[in-house]
C-alpha cells in the first residue's frame, strides 16, 4: 500500500483523506473493509522514512486534522524503483499439497475428503467474489481487480479438481 | 492416376452413406429416359418389325387384287407375273370377306385361300401349330390374339365350324384389324382379321349370301424400292389395260401397321417431357437438399487442399455417373417395354428393335441435362463459397421473410409451423406446386382420352376397342409413372424438408410442440403448395389435349376434374404421413446434441 | 407444487444407453429434491452424465427406471403428448449451442413459445418485447441469430425459455461457448430471474457459473458425490479475499 500512495503523490501533493478515497475507489468493495487508520499509519511511516514531507493545512477549522503531503526526491525514486519492479505474489500451494500427502501416508484423513472440503470452502469465496463481480457496472476498473480474484480461484479450483482425480485413483491412496 | 481414385474414392463414399438418395436419383431419371426413348423409338419401330416380318416371310412387294374370281380377272393377274422386273409370284389366290365367330363374339374377317405349301412369295410363319390342312385353318396372329383363340380351338366361319390348327403371321396383309385392305370394292372397309384355309373348306363361303370375293396375286421385285411407283409403269399399266385391279405396295403395308400408334405417340412424348420435369423437380429437391452437406464436404476438402477442379470433379461424377447409369436403365426398360407398344396386335414378330442412335443421343442428353442442371448450381456456389464460410455453412443460411412469419403467428401450431417450412425454403414449395401441377396435366389428358365416346370405323366394335384400348392402355401406363414419380418426389420433398428442419423442429420440440403437431406441420408445408399446383394441372392439361381435339371432342365433366384436383389433398397427406411422422418421432436430445458438434 | 414446496422430486432415478457391451448408465440412482426459486448448479466431469440428468428433469428422455416428478405430477409415465404439453409451460431448456431458430429474428423466436401455448400475437409479442429489454437486447430485437454475438444470441436462448414462465428453468453448459465478459452477462440475467423467484438448475464444467448458484452438487459417474449449499454459508464479506500489505 505504501508504493501506491507514493505514486499517488507523484504527480502533485494531496490531502491524506483525499488519498484515502483515491485507494478505496480504486479497490471497490474490495477496499471497503479498509479502514482510515490503516492509510494514516502507513503515510507516518513513509514521512520517518524521509519519502514524503507534510505541511498542516490553515483555514479549514471544520477538518482540523488536514495534512497536505507532497513526495521528496528520495520518495520519487522508489516510485520509479516501484513502477519498474517485476516482482509477482508466488503461488502458496506447496503446504496444501503437503498436506494431501501426509494425510495420505501417515493415514490421518483422507485426501479426497480433504480435496471436498477444500472446495466448498473456494467456491464460497468465489461466489462472494463473483457477486460483487456481477454488481460491478462492466466499465469499472475495481471490477478488474474482482475478476483477478475470481480468476485466480477457479485456477485454484481447477488444480483441486485435478487432485480429487488424482487422490480418488486407488492405487494413489497409501 | 492417383487423382482418379481418390474422385471415385470419394464419390463412392458419398454414395455409400447416402444409398436412399442415389436410388430416387436413380428411379427419377430412369423412368424419364425410358419414357422418353419410348417415344423416340415408336418413330419407325412398326415400320422396323414390319421389315423383319417381310424378311423372314417373303413378303410380298406389290399384291395386286382384282374383284371376283372370273376368268378376266386370274388372267389379268396372271398377266403381271411377265411385267419386266418381276422376279417371282405366288398365285393368284381367293379372298373371301366374311364374318368368323369364335367364343361367341363375331368380327369381320378375310379368309384366304391358301395351297398346303405356299408359294415362293409370302410364306407366313407360323408361330405355333402347323400349316393349314384340309378341314384346319390357321389364324393370324393379331386376330387370334384379339379373339382369344389357340391351337385346338374351334372358330366358325360361314356357319362351318373349323378347328383351329395353327397361328401364324404375314408381311402381306397389314395386321389385325386392318386385314381386309381397301376391300373388296375398293372403297373403306371394316377393321378386321386374317385366316388362312385349304380350298376345299371354302365351299360354303362361295354359296354364303353376305360374302364378296377377291381374287390377288403376290408380286417379288427386282427392285422393292420401286413398288410404290409400280403401278404407274407402262408395262404394268398396259397388262391391266382398263380393267379394274387394285396395286398394293409393301410400303404401305407398313405404314397401316404404324397407324395404330398414331393417337398413342403424343400421350408418350408429352407424357415424357411431364417426366422429365417431375424428374428433374426430384432431382433438383436432393441437389439441393443435399446442397448444404456438400458446401460443407466441399469446405473440408478445400481445407485439406483439394484444388476447385478437383472438387467438381468429385461433386460432377458422382452426379453424371448416376445419370449415365440412370440412361442406360431408361433404354434398356424401355426396349423391354416397346413390344407392348409397338407391337400391339401381336402380328409382326416380336424381336424388338433397339433404340436408335438418335433416341440414345436424346436420352443421354436429356439425362445428363438434368443432372449437371440440378447439381452444377450447387456446385458452382460450393466452389465459390469460402473455405470458412462453407465450413460453418453460413450460406445455406434460410431466409428471415418476417411478413410470412407473422401471417403464420395467427394460425393453429400445424398451420404456423407448417407455413415457416415454406418460408424457410419456398423454392421447394414450388417446386412441389409444380410437381402436382404436372400429374394433374396427365391426369387431365388421361380424363379427356376416357371421355371419348369409341370412335373409329363403323362396323368393326372388336378393331374400334382394340384401338382405343391401346391409347388407354398408355394413357394409363403414361399416368401411372408420373403419378408413381409425384409420389417418389413428394416423400422426397417431406424427408428433404424434414431433414433440413431438423434442429428446427427439434427446438419446437423442446418448447412443447407435440409430435403430432410437427407430423401436421411438415404435412402443412406440403399440402399448403398442392392445392394451387392442382388447380393449375387441369387447365395446363386441358390446353395439352387442345391440338389434339376437334369440333365434337367430348370434354370431361368439371366436377370429375375438380374431384381429381381435390383428390391430390388427400393423397398429399397420405404419402407425407409416413416421412413426416418418422421425422417427428425421432429423439430430441439425440437431435439437439448432435447439431451442437 | 407438493406440499413439501419442491418443484421438482427425482426418486431413484436410472438412465441407461445402448445395449450389452455397449451399455452406458449414464445416469446411475439419483435422488433430488429442488425447493422452489433455489438456484442450482450441477457440476461434474464431461461425460458424468449432465446432459442425460437434465433432459430427464424436463421430458426430454424418459428414464429407465426411477420417478420424476415435477411440480407436483409425475412426469416419466406420462404420453409424449403431455410431455410436450408440460414442456410448453413448465419447463424452460437453454443449451450450450442456443438452438436459436436460425431464420427467426431475436423477437420471433422469444415469441415462438408463447405462440406454440396458444397464446395471441399480441401478447407473444408483448411477452418478447418486455424480456428482450429486461435482458438488455431491446435494441437487438429484430436481429436474426447470425447477426448477434454468443453472449446476446444466449441471453435471447433464456428470454425464449422463461416466456411461458415455466416453474424451471433448465440451462445445460449455459456459457460453454461464452467468453469471459459475454459469460457475466448471462449470470447478471440468471441473478436477476433468480431474485424474482425462479428455479433454475444449471449443468455447467464453469466454477465461476457454479459458484452463482444456492447449491453446487458435484456428480460422478452418473451418481451425486457432493451436495453442498452456498447460500448463506458464506461471510459476504470481502476483505478476506485480498491481502493489502501495509
Ligand atoms: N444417445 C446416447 N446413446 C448412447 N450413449 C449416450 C447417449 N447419450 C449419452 N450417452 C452416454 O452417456 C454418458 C453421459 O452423457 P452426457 O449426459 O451427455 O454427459 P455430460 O453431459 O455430463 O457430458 C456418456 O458416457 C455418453 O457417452
Ligand atoms: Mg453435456
Amino acid at each position: 500500500m505504501q508504493d501506491a500512495l507514493l505514486a499517488m503523490l507523484a504527480k502533485e501533493p494531496s490531502y491524506g483523506y483525499h488519498l484515502r478515497t483515491r485507494l478505496r475507489r480504486a479497490l471497490g468493495p474490495l477496499g471497503e473493509s479498509m479502514n482510515a487508520g490503516q492509510v494514516y499509519v502507513a503515510l507516518t511511516r513513509l514521512e520517518k522514512a524521509g519519502l514524503i514531507v507534510s505541511e498542516r493545512a490553515d483555514g479549514l477549522p471544520e477538518r482540523p486534522d488536514r495534512k497536505m503531503y507532497a513526495l521528496t526526491p528520495a520518495g520519487q525514486q522508489r516510485v520509479a524503483a516501484w513502477l519498474a519492479e517485476v516482482s509477482w505474489p508466488k503461488p502458496d500451494l506447496a503446504d496444501f499439497h503437503l498436506k494431501l500427502t501426509t494425510a495420505a501416508a501417515a493415514r490421518l484423513a483422507d485426501p479426497v475428503e480433504l480435496v471436498a472440503a477444500q472446495r466448498r470452502e473456494l467456491m464460497r469465496r468465489l461466489r462472494d467474489a463473483q457477486h460483487a463481480a456481477l454488481a460491478e457496472p462492466d466499465d469499472s476498473t475495481a471490477g478488474l481487480l474482482l475478476e483477478g480474484v475470481v480468476l485466480r480461484l477457479q485456477a485454484d479450483l481447477r488444480w483441486l479438481a485435478a487432485c480429487e482425480r488424482a487422490w480418488s485413483g486407488d492405487e494413489n491412496r497409501i | 492416376m492417383g487423382r482418379v481414385l481418390l474422385i471415385f474414392r470419394l464419390v463412392l463414399a458419398d454414395v455409400r452413406r447416402h444409398p436412399t438418395q442415389a436410388v430416387i436419383l436413380l428411379i427419377s431419371i430412369t423412368a424419364a429416359t425410358a419414357m422418353l426413348g419410348l417415344g423416340g423409338s415408336l418413330h419407325g419401330a412398326t415400320q422396323a418389325l414390319y421389315q423383319k416380318t417381310r424378311a423372314a416371310t417373303a413378303g410380298p412387294d406389290v399384291v395386286a387384287f382384282a374383284p371376283g374370281t372370273g376368268r378376266t380377272a386370274i388372267k389379268t393377274l396372271t398377266s403381271l407375273e411377265h411385267v419386266p422386273g418381276v422376279l417371282t409370284h405366288s398365285g393368284p389366290y381367293r379372298e373371301y370377306y366374311t364374318k368368323l365367330t369364335a367364343h361367341g363374339s363375331t368380327g369381320a374377317a378375310v379368309a384366304q385361300v391358301a395351297d398346303m405349301t405356299p408359294g415362293p412369295v409370302d410364306r407366313p410363319l407360323v408361330t405355333s401349330g402347323h400349316w393349314i390342312r384340309p378341314g384346319g385353318v390357321v389364324v393370324e396372329r393379331g386376330f387370334a390374339t384379339a379373339l382369344g383363340v389357340h391351337v385346338g380351338d374351334h372358330v366358325t366361319v360361314a356357319g362351318r365350324s373349323l378347328p383351329v390348327v395353327g397361328i401364324a403371321v404375314t408381311a402381306a396383309h397389314a395386321v389385325y384389324p386392318w386385314a381386309p385392305g381397301i376391300g373388296p370394292g375398293g372403297g373403306p372397309s371394316d377393321g378386321g382379321g386374317l385366316i388362312w384355309l385349304n380350298e376345299r373348306d371354302t365351299r360354303a363361303l362361295e354359296s354364303a349370301a353376305d360374302t364378296s370375293v377377291t381374287s390377288f396375286i403376290d408380286l417379288k421385285l427386282r427392285d422393292p424400292g420401286t413398288a410404290l411407283a409400280w403401278h404407274r409403269n407402262p408395262a404394268v399399266t398396259s397388262a391391266i389395260g382398263d380393267r379394274w385391279v387394285n396395286v398394293r405396295a409393301w410400303q404401305l403395308i407398313a405404314e397401316q401397321d404404324s397407324l395404330m400408334l398414331k393417337g398413342s405417340q403424343p400421350i408418350l412424348v408429352i407424357g415424357s417431357w411431364l417426366l422429365a420435369f417431375l424428374a428433374i423437380a426430384g432431382v433438383a429437391t436432393l441437389a439441393a437438399g443435399r446442397a448444404a452437406r456438400q458446401t460443407r464436404r466441399v469446405g473440408l476438402l478445400k481445407a485439406v487442399g483439394a484444388t476447385p477442379g478437383l472438387i467438381a470433379a468429385v461433386l460432377l461424377t458422382e452426379y453424371l455417373t448416376l445419370a449415365l447409369l440412370a440412361d442406360a436403365l431408361g433404354l434398356i426398360t424401355a426396349r423391354l417395354i416397346q413390344p407392348a407398344i409397338i407391337n400391339p396386335s401381336a402380328g409382326l414378330i416380336t424381336t424388338a428393335t433397339g433404340p436408335t442412335g438418335t433416341t440414345i443421343a436424346v436420352t443421354t442428353v436429356v439425362a445428363l441435362g438434368v443432372a449437371a442442371l440440378t447439381s452444377l448450381g450447387p456446385v458452382v456456389r460450393a466452389l465459390r463459397t469460402e473455405t470458412v464460410a462453407a465450413l460453418a455453412d453460413t450460406a445455406h443460411r434460410p431466409q428471415h421473410r418476417a411478413h410470412l412469419t407473422r401471417l403464420s403467428a395467427l394460425l393453429p401450431t400445424p398451420l404456423l409451423l407448417g407455413l415457416r417450412l415454406i418460408a424457410r425454403r419456398p423454392g421447394r414449395a414450388v417446386l412441389h406446386a409444380c410437381d402436382t401441377a404436372a400429374t394433374l396435366t396427365t391426369i387431365t389428358g388421361l380424363l379427356m382420352i376416357y371421355a371419348q365416346p369409341a370412335k373409329g370405323y363403323p362396323g368393326s366394335s372388336m378393331a374400334n376397342h382394340l384401338r382405343d384400348a391401346q391409347e388407354h392402355h398408355v394413357i394409363l401406363a403414361v399416368t401411372a409413372a408420373l403419378v408413381a414419380l409425384a409420389a417418389i418426389n413428394t416423400v422426397t420433398i417431406t424427408w428433404t424438408t424434414a431433414q433440413d428442419a431438423r434442429p428446427t423442429m427439434a427446438i419446437a420440440r423442446t418448447l412443447g410442440a407435440t409430435p403430432g403437431q410437427i407430423t401436421a406441420g411438415l404435412s402443412a408445408a406440403q399440402l399448403l403448395p398442392t392445392l394451387p399446383g392442382a388447380l393449375a394441372g387441369i387447365p395446363l392439361g386441358i390446353i395439352l389435349c387442345l391440338p389434339f381435339s376437334t369440333a365434337n371432342t367430348t370434354w370431361p365433366p368439371a366436377w370429375s376434374l375438380l374431384g381429381a384436383a381435390l383428390a391430390a389433398l388427400p393423397a398429399t397427406a397420405a404419402l407425407t404421413a409416413v416421412p413426416a411422422r418418422v421425422a417427428a418421432h425421432r429423439s430430441v436430445a439425440h437431435t439437439l446434441s448432435a447439431e451442437a458438434t | 407444487m407438493d406440499e413439501s414446496g419442491d418443484v421438482l422430486r427425482v426418486r431413484d432415478l436410472y438412465k441407461e444407453h445402448g445395449h450389452h457391451e455397449s451399455l452406458v448408465r449414464a445416469v446411475d440412482g439419483i435422488d433430488l429434491d429442488v425447493p422452489t426459486g433455489q438456484m442450482l448448479a450441477v457440476m461434474g466431469p464431461s461425460g458424468c452424465g449432465k446432459s442425460t440428468l437434465l433432459h430427464l428433469l424436463g421430458g426430454l428422455e424418459r428414464p429407465t427406471d426411477g420417478e420424476v416428478w415435477l411440480a407436483g405430477r409425475r412426469i416419466d409415465t406420462i404420453s409424449e403428448r403431455g410431455l410436450a404439453r408440460l414442456r410448453r409451460r413448465a419447463v424452460g431448456f437453454v443449451f450450450q449451442a442456443f438452438h436459436l431458430v436460425e431464420e427467426l429474428s431475436a423477437a420471433e423466436n422469444v415469441e415462438l413459445p408463447v405462440l406454440l401455448a396458444g397464446g395471441s400475437p399480441r401478447a407473444a409479442r408483448r411477452r418478447a418485447a418486455l424480456l428482450l429489454e429486461r435482458f438488455g437486447l431491446a435494441d437487438r430485437a429484430r436481429h436474426l441469430p447470425w447477426q448477434l454475438s454468443g453472449g446476446q444470441r444466449q441471453r435471447v436462448a433464456i428470454a425464449r425459455a422463461v416466456a411461458n414462465r415455466p416453474h424451471v428453468l433448465l440451462a445445460d453448459e449455459p456459457t460453454g461457448n461464452l467468453d469471459t465478459t459475454a459469460t457475466l452477462d448471462v449470470l447478471r440475467v440468471f441473478e436477476d430471474l433468480r431474485a424474482a423467484g425462479q428455479t433454475l438448475v444449471i449443468v455447467t464444467h464453469d466454477e465461476r457459473v457454479a459458484a452463482t448458484a444456492d447449491r453446487l452438487i458435484s456428480m460422478r459417474d452418473g451418481m451425486f458425490v457432493d451436495d453442498t449449499r452456498l447460500a448463506g454459508s458464506t461471510t459476504g464479506r470481502l476483505d478476506g479475499l485480498i491481502r493489502l500489505e501495509d
